[in-house]
Parts: C-alpha cells; sequence; structure tokens
C-alpha cells in the first residue's frame, strides 16, 4: 500500500477543502463528546453530592423541601428557607439521643455563605487550621480554604457581612468579623464558606447588638428614661459594627436564646435505635422534619438519572442522525470526485491506493474527532471538579 | 514502438464496435490521430493505454503484450511507461500546479518523490510559460494555462510513450500552437512516442505521421 502517497494526496485534500472537513470533524466531535461529558459530569457530581450527605446521618429543619433543607445544611446553597427555634434542636440534644449541632446559614460575605453554627461542626467536619485557630468569642470566623485563597485573606484580617438589601434599614448591618483561621483545603462546600459561631449571625440579624451604655449616650438620643432606671434609646443610637475585646461585654441579646432562629440542624444519633426513635418522633410531625440526607440524594439521582437517560437517548438520536448525514456527506463528495478517481485510476493509481485515499480521509476526520473528543473529555475531567465545586459548592 | 493487430472491442450494450487490423507506430515518431467524432479514436488510444482491453488482438508496447496482463500490471505499466494528456485536463483542484505536475510519482511505488523530480517539475514548467503558477491552485489560472500543466503531468517521468487526447480541443490557435510546440519539443528531447488526437488540420503537419481511424477501420474491412 502507497501510503505515503496516500496521506499526501488524503491530507492536502482535506487541507483544502477544511470547512467541510473542520465541520465534520465538529460534529463528529460533539457526537463522542456530549454524551460521555455528560454522564461525566453527572457522575462528578453525584459523587460529590452522595459523599457529603452520605456523611451526615439526619438533619432536622422546619416542615417543607426535603431537598432545599438538605441543600442549605449540607452544601449552603439555599438560603431562603423557613427558620426555626433552636430551641427545637436543644430538645433533640437534651434527649441524650443524638449530638446536635445547630446551623444558621442564611446570610453572606459578599458571593460566600456565613455558616453560624457551634465548635462542635468544626470537631465533626474534622477542621485542621492551617493557619490559625477555631473562632473562641463573638465577631471571630473562620474561612473555607478556597474563600481565602481567591480573596487573599490572611488570618487577622476581616470580612464584612452584606446586608441582605441594598437599602436595609431595618436590622441586617454590615458586621465586620475578623479572620481566626483558615481551614485546610477539604473539597467540600465548606472550602467556600464563612464559619463563625451561632451568636454572631444572631448578631448580623440584628438580634443582639453593643452600643454606648445607655447612661453615657447623649440626651438627644434617648427616648425616655423610666422611674425604675430602664432607659429607651432611640435609632440614632450608634450601634458597634464590629466586636472587639473592648467592646465585646457591651454586646447583649433581647429576649430568650431559644427563641433565637435556626435554618437546620446536624442530628448524629448514638446509635440505630437511637436514630430510629428520632426518626418515629418527626415522622408525623406538621411543623418539623428529620430528614436522612443520604435518602434525599438517592432520591434526587433518581430522578437525575432518569432526565440523564432522557438526554442520553436523544444525544444518541441526534449522535446517529450526525453520523448518517457525515457518511452522506462521504458518499456524495466520493459521487462528486468520480471523474478524479477515475483518472488517478487512468494515470495508473491501484486501487488499493484509491481505497486507502478514501479510507484515509474517513479516518481522518473520525480519528481526528475521537482524539479531540478524548482530550476534551480529559480537560472536561479536569476541570469538573472546580465547576462542580462552584456550581454545587 | 506500438503494435497493434487483429483488434476488435466494442462497449457492452452498444452498437458501436472498433476493428482494426494493423497499426503501428515507431519508437520516437510523432502520429496524429484523425477523424471524425465517434469514429473511435479516444477508444484506440484507451486500448493502447491498456485502459480498455480488447476482446481480440493484440496491443504491444515496446516489449509487453498489454492484452496479458492484469489489470494490476497494466496500471502499473501506465504509470512506469506511458504519459497520458487528457482533453479535460482532469487536475486534482486541491493540489497546486507544481504538486499536481508530480502526482504520478505520488500513486506509484511508495508515494516518494524521485530525487530530481521536482527540479524537473520546476524546469517543465518553465519551458511551459508557467513557472509563475507553481503554487497556484487550477482554479487560479486559465483554461490554456491548465492544459499546459496537464501536458507537464504527462511529461514528468519521461514516458517512452505520450498518449494526448486532444489536449488543444479547448484552447485558441494560438495556445493550441503553444501546447503542440511543448509536446513535441519536450518529446523529441526525451525521446519519447507521440501519439495525439487532434481535430485541427493546421496542426496535422506538426506530425510525422496523420493516422485516419475511420481509414483504419475501413481498412479492416468494417
Amino acid at each position: 500500500m502507497n501510503w505515503r502517497g496516500i496521506l499526501h494526496l488524503g491530507s492536502r485534500y482535506l487541507a483544502r477543502n477544511r470547512p467541510k472537513t473542520v465541520l465534520l470533524i465538529a460534529a463528529f466531535t460533539l457526537v463522542w463528546l456530549l454524551p460521555a461529558a455528560i454522564a461525566l459530569i453527572v457522575s462528578e457530581v453525584e459523587e460529590k453530592l452522595r459523599s457529603r450527605a452520605a456523611g451526615t446521618s439526619l438533619v432536622l429543619g422546619h416542615a417543607g423541601s426535603a431537598l432545599e433543607l438538605t441543600f442549605n445544611a449540607l452544601y449552603f446553597t439555599k438560603p431562603a428557607i423557613a427558620t426555626f427555634p433552636k430551641s427545637d434542636a436543644d430538645e433533640i440534644a437534651a434527649s441524650g439521643l443524638a449530638d446536635v449541632i445547630p446551623i444558621y446559614s442564611r446570610y453572606t460575605a459578599g458571593d460566600y455563605r456565613i455558616v453560624g453554627t457551634t465548635i462542635d461542626y468544626f470537631f465533626f467536619r474534622e477542621f485542621v487550621y492551617r493557619p490559625g485557630r477555631a473562632p473562641v468569642r463573638p465577631g471571630e470566623c473562620v474561612i473555607g480554604s478556597a474563600v481565602a485563597e481567591k480573596n487573599g485573606i490572611s488570618v487577622g484580617d476581616a470580612v464584612i457581612s452584606s446586608p441582605e438589601t441594598l437599602f436595609d434599614l431595618a436590622g441586617v448591618y454590615p458586621l465586620k468579623m475578623t479572620v481566626a483561621g483558615i481551614i485546610e483545603p477539604t473539597g467540600t462546600p465548606d472550602d467556600n464558606a464563612i464559619f463563625t459561631d451561632l451568636k454572631t449571625t444572631w448578631i448580623i440579624e440584628g438580634l443582639g447588638h453593643g452600643h454606648d451604655e445607655a447612661e453615657d449616650v447623649p440626651e438627644d438620643q434617648k427616648l425616655s428614661e423610666e422611674e425604675d432606671g430602664v432607659i429607651r434609646l432611640n435609632a440614632s443610637v450608634m450601634e458597634y459594627n464590629e466586636i472587639t475585646p473592648e467592646n465585646i461585654d457591651s454586646f447583649h441579646f433581647h429576649g430568650d436564646e431559644g427563641s433565637f432562629p435556626i435554618t437546620a440542624a446536624i442530628v448524629a444519633p448514638h446509635g440505630a435505635k437511637e436514630q430510629a426513635i428520632l426518626k418515629g418522633r418527626f415522622a408525623n410531625s406538621d411543623l418539623r422534619q428529620l430528614i436522612t440526607p443520604a435518602e434525599e440524594m438517592d432520591e434526587l439521582f433518581a430522578t437525575v438519572f432518569t432526565v440523564q437517560q432522557v438526554v442520553l437517548w436523544l444525544l444518541i438520536g441526534v449522535g446517529i442522525g450526525t453520523l448518517a448525514i457525515g457518511a452522506m456527506v462521504f458518499v456524495l463528495s466520493h459521487r462528486l470526485r468520480k471523474d478524479e478517481f477515475r483518472h488517478l485510476r487512468h494515470l495508473g493509481a491501484s486501487p488499493g491506493t484509491l481505497r486507502g485515499l478514501i479510507a484515509f480521509e474517513a479516518a481522518f476526520v473520525v480519528g481526528s474527532s475521537i482524539a479531540l473528543a478524548g482530550t476534551g473529555l480529559a480537560i472536561i475531567a479536569a476541570i469538573a471538579p472546580m465547576v462542580v465545586e462552584k456550581v454545587v459548592g | 514502438m506500438i503494435h497493434c493487430e487483429s483488434l476488435r472491442f466494442s462497449y457492452p450494450g452498444d452498437r458501436f464496435s472498433l476493428r482494426i487490423d494493423t497499426l503501428d507506430v515507431e519508437s520516437g515518431s510523432a502520429v496524429a490521430l484523425i477523424g471524425p467524432s465517434g469514429c473511435g479514436k479516444t477508444t484506440l488510444l484507451n486500448l493502447v493505454a491498456g485502459i480498455r482491453v480488447p476482446e481480440d488482438g493484440e496491443v504491444r508496447v515496446g516489449e509487453t503484450n498489454l492484452c496479458t496482463l492484469t489489470e494490476a500490471k497494466r496500471q502499473d505499466f501506465r504509470l512506469r511507461h506511458i504519459g497520458l494528456v487528457p482533453q479535460n485536463f482532469e487536475l486534482l483542484d486541491y493540489l497546486t500546479v507544481s504538486e499536481n505536475i508530480l502526482v504520478p510519482f505520488r500513486i506509484s511505488g511508495d508515494g516518494k518523490l524521485p530525487e530530481g523530480a521536482k527540479s524537473r517539475a520546476a524546469d517543465l514548467l518553465e519551458r511551459a510559460g508557467i513557472a509563475e503558477h507553481a503554487d497556484k491552485f487550477p482554479d487560479q489560472i486559465s483554461q490554456g494555462e491548465r492544459q499546459r500543466v496537464a501536458m507537464c503531468r504527462g511529461l514528468i517521468s519521461s514516458p517512452e510513450v505520450i498518449l494526448a487526447d486532444e489536449p488543444t480541443g479547448n484552447l485558441d490557435p494560438e495556445n493550441q500552437d503553444t501546447i503542440v510546440s511543448l509536446l513535441l519539443e519536450e518529446a523529441t528531447r526525451i525521446g519519447s512516442t507521440v501519439v495525439m488526437i487532434t481535430h485541427e488540420p493546421a496542426l496535422e503537419r506538426r506530425f510525422d505521421r496523420v493516422v485516419n481511424v475511420l481509414e483504419l477501420r475501413k481498412g479492416s474491412g468494417e
């Protein structure tokens, strides 16, 4: 077989007919790449979501969408879910059936979720701080590695919470929090979150605040001074927007802490029996739900797989159509080149050389498209974790 | 050089048939094949080239009887010993002028260009007066220039026999003269035998011999 001649003539033909060649290669590449890429990304998402869900036994939340609760508590992506009093979580803890970690995941600092929780969360997720330490007082926070890296934040720097709306005069004031530590990368949504204690998030919400002693504020900032010594201040009193060692004692909460809101609570039963008791306790509750995240993920992915199957079948249909059109383009192209092949035969080209020429062109298009699809898939596989992390946290 | 004897040929499903008792073309000579359209000039040329095989008779080029060779061997023989110049140029539109000239080497053997092939192509282009078009594609040059390229391709391997099927048919008189001059001069230079079909009486006198195919057939008793 005259491979050198075939290579020369074939490559020159493909180069001269570049638009047709590029179009065919692009179409074939998509035929190979799309189904594989979808399967890869879904698998990546599934692995990421499932591993997180599998590591969390139960989650307590307000009755409603179990999936939204899962995403709020585990992936910090659904902030607008209903809250419930922290006392409900305390009750479970008091029952001795489980360890309970409350989560208040509602506010943000820029693009990053502020997660109010207790120190137990840090042990539960086995955080390692490099550098720094866990927060030890209100107003301190630890940040995920991605937050630190993308924003160039170091220990000792500050992050400021964002108001919920631009003109939010009612209560959610920006709070400046000092970074006490940076969490070593975990490959989980924790890398993109800011963790502080519950009290700090309640201060952001306006449930707690700090200001000058009422006796010390100017007269024009006082509404009234009762005979029993209670001084009522008006809204012009300057509240502290940063908790420092100097002003920390002035921070206080109005109301019972148990009534303050949380969005979820991670519940880690002490055993299978305790888990069964707890599940039974909330099975018929209209106000609360106690969900198993792994089961929610099973349900979610059952739906995703159904959709994926439909999409894959559609893509296979489109792929077969594309391949058929490609084959037709080859056939038509060779019909148009009938005279050329006849003349090459007359000049002395062997049937093998002519067959090789046709095979080379087809093989080049198919081979290039497979190579491109492989490269594309490798790139997608490399960036998929980043993309998935960006999308699902 | 070329010897045809007792040739009989017909196309399947066609009433046309060709019978020729004898045709001899001496080595190094230039023969013009003439005759009215449909008389069998191109068929005769194809038989001599081994593109078609007669039902009966013998076609001998040099010492080789083409009728006894397999198709693959005839193709190989053609590649090595015969230069074809078709009427419609038959250039590959995806190759440049110089690449088109080298096609016979690309489709033969291992496809490797023999030493000096490129300089011979450049030399032919120079003599054909189209050296400046070496890197152009066929659709970027005129009809006359394309025919010169086809001529150069037929001559590139310095074949022993050059078979030209009315290469001047689509050209104006000036270009016709240029093409025939190029063909005959180069054939003389390399010692090739030329058989060329033409309809132009003005060109006939440039050849050593003129053969009327119709009369050849009459001579065979058709």
